[in-house]
């Protein structure tokens, strides 16, 4: 089976068919999801056809029109508490993480090595295991409830997951701009703030885009920290559409295809960084 | 060492000692406060009471009555009335003295009780049974002692004295005179009978002490002057790291100590631990088990690495063919499942496997089978957790051994095709080798990751049916908000969980480390 030559003909078909196989299981559920959207009905899937027989704008209608205990409109304010909470995340994430990821990157000091390996420790183990004691402080200082509690809390992932990508990226840039502002007399924090953090603007915006998307895509913390119905985020409310007692999967195809779509296009965008950096980060710690 | 330079040092020493000091006699200061004032209060409550009950009044500052039983009103029977005793005879409760009825109600509820009214007035109740009636008092709100500030700038004043006046004499001197000097900022602390903070206090003082004697804080303080710049750049990350994620993580466990009902915590010691590993007194094919759900964690971990590592490295094998056409549209529509956020994934599989009119079993009736109900029974709850996690998880090993794949030079194919070597040998001496440090970080990762899949079983089958598909995430979850807020079995099992991921990420490396030296 060497790479460049041609092989069996039977051997071709059956790779394409394998190939075309697999690409209609990963299509199938989603082209349910997006049939539900626009096919009238509360139940999922009375057929296994994922072609809709009819079609409607109900549920997004019905999502836009969903309204609160003060008649305010859920979905936007829904959606605007996402946006507030991913934006401030990102924001505070990055901006405490961009002199640390250049320290890491450039200087040599004691305890280097155990500061880095803190950082991927943190950054890989699971945040749901600080899920308890985070409730338990927020709840002790009466930040549950609150948009700032929650940014708190998806910064404790953030920020290692900055901290460790932004240092890689700072890795990858040459040296030699830093070496020549040095000899003209420029402090570190000049050569920091005026050459380093501009040329870095790629990495910065990957990275912001990365913790972006985390926090948009975060269910669970939300889901138990946000206790009243008009601080949610956009997945609480998609996960409460399909309640034990009242699922109602068209609303829940519409909101997922809103919610979803702006994020997989960022990550086609972005998918070859970050294969790049999940696995540099393993490697090289 | 010039006098100069040693009052230097001294005073430099005696200041980052006197910071750590102040921080616990503080800390003393404010528990010890709290207790003393909650003491106080719910004292001054109860003597009220037993004088009532005896048949006296209530102490001055306190608020205190007999309340008589409960009598149905004659005009709304459904209604019920109390009466007050007052010097002149029974009179009824007045609307402003509700608190009085919720009181005498609860305590026909629950009996007798002694506690501070949670609104943060610093008021203590106290309900007894009288005869034939119920002794009630309530103190007056109370604001705590404010800080003693005079006393601290007095007692550091008095520090930072004995230390210069030490550093003066010189010698040996210098080092007593720091000791003495850090030392006396216990004097407070021990005053106030708070001893774990004057010992701590006592032992930061021997500590620097000791330091100073090896040149230790000669040598921190030159290194932190040396790497100055480097401490500034990270002080930011750093601080938040200890206040979002170190100091949370210790609180945990220290909560995994404590037993949380009604709102109080109990300090018990390795209880929950101990609950948790024994099993609970349960059967080891109980659900709710720590060792069931070890063992469902573990086989769920297993299980889907395994499908996640051969889907992928056979899809990537595939797709590394040149000859393949659509390679790029392809490998577009097959990392599909890794763009969609989680929860979606969970709950859009959770929605097909739903028994009547789910798309699986719409499936099974065309291909002429019967349909399966999947979330009651383990086997076809759990294989509905794995196919969405395999569905989901896939494309992640797929890229990561494609790259590896890519990387792999075309001339050593060739030298090999040209030294006859065979297909599976050429797979199993060139493509093995370079799959191998690329899947090895992948596959720690991934184990990891799928360990603590929470989204998937909690929004899948939710551990149904009876918990018996939860893994360690999630049972630790049902502990915290569904059984009762047992917020430290939660704790204790969150710190038992992290032990075992560090084991597992100690001993990973061990094995990725001795292959690679295999290699």
């Amino acid at each position: 089976m060497a790479m460049n030559r041609k092989p069996r003909l039977a051997f071709l078909i059956a790779a394409h068919v394998l190939l075309i196989v697999v690409v209609a299981v990963v299509l199938y559920p989603v082209m349910l999801v997006c049939k539900k959207a626009f096919e009238p009905g509360r139940d999922f899937a009375l057929s296994a056809s994922p072609i809709p027989t009819d079609v409607t704008l109900d549920h997004f209608h019905d999502l836009f029109d969903k309204r609160g205990g003060h008649g305010e409109l859920l979905f936007l304010r829904h959606a605007f508490n996402s946006i507030i909470v991913a934006l401030a995340t990102t924001v505070f994430g990055v901006a405490i993480s961009c002199t640390a990821a250049y320290a890491l990157s450039r200087f040599r000091f004691p305890g280097r090595k155990a500061g880095l390996t803190t950082f991927l420790v943190v950054q890989m183990f699971p945040a749901t295991l600080l899920l308890l004691p985070l409730y338990v402080i927020l709840n002790k200082i009466g930040l549950l409830n609150s948009i700032t509690g929650l940014v708190l809390v998806y910064s404790t992932t953030a920020i290692p997951f900055c901290v460790w990508t932004l240092k890689g990226y700072f890795d990858s840039l040459p040296r030699e701009l830093e070496e020549a502002a040095r000899i003209d007399g420029a402090s570190t924090w000049m050569i920091f703030r005026r050459i380093m953090l501009p040329l870095a603007r790629p990495g910065l915006a990957v990275t912001a885009l990365f913790s972006f998307m985390t926090a948009w895509n975060e269910f669970i913390m939300a889901d138990t920290f946000m206790t009243d119905e008009s601080k949610y985020t956009l997945p609480v409310l998609i996960n409460s559409s399909v309640g034990a007692f009242s699922a109602d999967y068209g609303l829940f195809a519409a909101g997922a295809v809103i919610t979803s779509v702006p994020v997989m296009i960022a990550f086609y965008v972005l998918q070859k960084y970050l294969v790049g950096g999940l696995t540099a980060g393993a490697v090289k710690g | 060492m010039s006098t100069a330079d040693l009052l230097r040092r001294q005073l430099r020493d005696f200041a980052a000692a006197a910071v750590i000091a102040v921080l616990f006699a503080s800390c003393a200061f404010v528990a010890g406060r709290n207790s003393d004032l909650a003491e106080h209060q719910l004292g001054l409550a109860s003597r009220s009471v037993d004088q009532l009950i005896a048949g006296g009044e209530a102490l001055p500052t306190v608020t205190g009555a007999l309340v008589a039983p409960a009598t149905p009103s004659v005009a709304h029977p459904y209604l019920r009335h109390r009466q007050l005793r007052t010097p002149s005879g029974w009179r009824d409760l007045q609307p402003s003295e509700k608190w009085m009825y919720d009181a005498v109600t609860r305590f026909d509820r629950e009996g007798a009780f002694t506690e501070l009214v949670p609104d943060g007035t610093g008021r203590a109740i106290a309900v007894r049974a009288a005869e034939e009636t119920t002794a009630i008092a309530i103190t007056s709100p109370t604001t705590p002692a404010p800080y003693p500030f005079l006393v601290m700038i007095g007692v550091l004043g008095l520090g930072l004295a004995l230390t210069a006046a030490g550093s003066l004499v010189g010698g040996r001197a210098a080092n007593l005179g720091a000791l003495a000097g850090i030392a006396a900022l216990a004097v407070p602390t021990a005053l106030w009978h708070a001893w774990i903070a004057t010992t701590a206090i006592a032992l930061v003082a021997a500590g620097v002490t000791l330091a100073q004697h090896a040149r230790l804080t000669d040598r921190l303080s030159d290194g932190l002057v040396r790497h100055r710049t480097a401490l500034g750049f990270l002080m930011p990350a750093m601080i938040a790291m200890f206040v979002l994620v170190a100091a949370p993580f210790l609180i945990g466990i220290v909560l995994g100590f404590y037993d949380h009902s009604h709102n109080t915590w109990t300090f018990v010691g390795l209880a929950n631990f101990g609950e948790i590993l024994s099993g609970g007194g349960k059967q080891l094919d109980d659900p709710l088990n720590f060792w069931f759900i070890l063992g469902v964690t573990v086989l769920w971990t297993l299980a889907n690495v395994i499908l996640h590592v051969t889907i992928g490295v056979a899809l990537a094998l595939v797709l590394s063919r040149t000859w393949l056409r659509g390679k790029g549209i392809f490998r577009m529509l097959l990392i599909l499942p890794w763009a969609i956020p989680n929860y979606i994934t969970a709950l859009m599989w959770h929605g097909m496997f739903q028994g009547e009119y789910g798309a699986m079993n719409s499936i099974l009736h065309h291909a002429g089978l019967s349909g399966v109900s999947w979330f009651s029974s383990w086997a076809t709850a759990f294989s509905a957790n794995v196919i969405t996690n395999t569905w989901l998880g896939f494309p992640f090993m797929m890229v990561v051994a494609l790259g590896a794949l890519e990387s792999i030079p075309k001339e050593l194919y060739e030298a090999a095709s040209v030294d006859g070597a065979s297909a599976w040998q050429r797979f199993r001496h060139i493509t093995l080798p370079h799959l191998r440090p690329a899947l090895g970080p992948a596959v720690a990762l991934g184990s990891i990751w799928t360990f603590n899949m929470f989204n998937v079983i909690y929004l899948v089958s939710g551990g149904a049916p009876g918990g018996s598909t939860n893994i360690l995430v999630t049972d630790a979850f049902h502990w915290a908000f569904e059984r009762g807020e047992r917020y430290g079995m939660a704790a204790a099992e969150a710190t038992i969980i992290f032990l075992i991921l560090l084991l597992w990420t100690v001993f990973g490396n061990r094995v990725v480390k001795s292959k690679d030296a295999d290699a």
